[in-house]
């Protein structure tokens, strides 16, 4: 799926060291931000980046757990940049260890990951064919959550509720 | 030129109206609370939130 680059409502977040970017159109709502690092990523407070929460080694790690680009980070000092693989950071997607099933590296076809979030949604991932409500799409390389606590507002597809509604399972 | 491209995924994602997540062909089902990784050929997940058998879909849904 292609995120618009020029979406509005981004923000942006810093401590001495880094700068975290949050684009709310590209979260799918997978939760590891929160589940990780509520310290520093709690969504029901405002501002909900809080960069004092955590050391920044421990703030990278979680930026690096996002499945989606809403959450990335950059050094403030614009030189240490370069030495960032891609492999350190979650600016391409899809390449981070963490998403890949235990050391195996998928071929292109057929690749499709089901991920059961914890007390939150299904997120697919990979090259599949959607159906819902009528529509039929073919992905590549997609990436979308699918609502299983039923109380979403813009379902078949998860909004956040489930953490509003406290949903389990 | 490219035949990949012609491919259709062989993945067949299903949202049932008013029901479950239909999941068939070539997937891994992780779940994550749960800490089991699976890979099946034919999953129906719940998505209402009431199956007593989660992430499976257990016909919760039509006691409303
Ligand atoms: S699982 Fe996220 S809104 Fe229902």
């Amino acid at each position: 799926m292609e995120h618009d680059k020029s979406y509005t409502g981004g923000r942006k977040y810093s401590n001495d060291e880094i700068t975290v970017y949050w684009k709310p159109s590209a979260c799918i709502h997978a939760s590891y931000c929160y589940r990780e690092l509520i310290e520093v990523f709690d969504p029901g407070r405002r501002p909900w980046v809080d960069m004092k929460g955590a050391a920044t080694d421990k703030i990278i790690e979680t930026v690096n757990m996002c499945p989606t680009e809403a959450l990335t980070w950059k050094w403030n000092e614009e030189a240490k940049n370069q030495s960032v693989g891609n492999d350190q950071s979650n600016h391409v997607r899809f390449r981070r260890p963490e998403l890949l099933t235990q050391g195996e590296s998928f071929p292109e076809e057929n690749s499709v990951s089901v991920k059961i979030m914890t007390d939150g949604p299904i997120v697919l991932k990979g090259d599949f064919n959607l159906a819902y409500s009528g529509i039929n799409k073919d992905f590549r390389e997609g990436l979308v959550s699918i609502c299983r606590c039923g109380a979403s507002d813009h379902l078949p597809f998860c909004d956040g509720q489930h953490r509003k509604i406290g949903f389990t399972g | 030129m490219e035949d990949n491209k012609e491919k259709k995924p062989k993945t067949v994602i299903e949202v049932i109206d008013s029901g479950p997540l239909k999941i068939s062909g070539n997937f891994i089902l992780k779940d994550i609370k749960r800490d089991k990784e699976t890979p099946m050929g034919e999953v129906w997940l719940c998505r209402c939130g009431k199956s007593s058998d989660k992430p499976f879909c257990d016909g919760s849904h039509k006691n409303k």
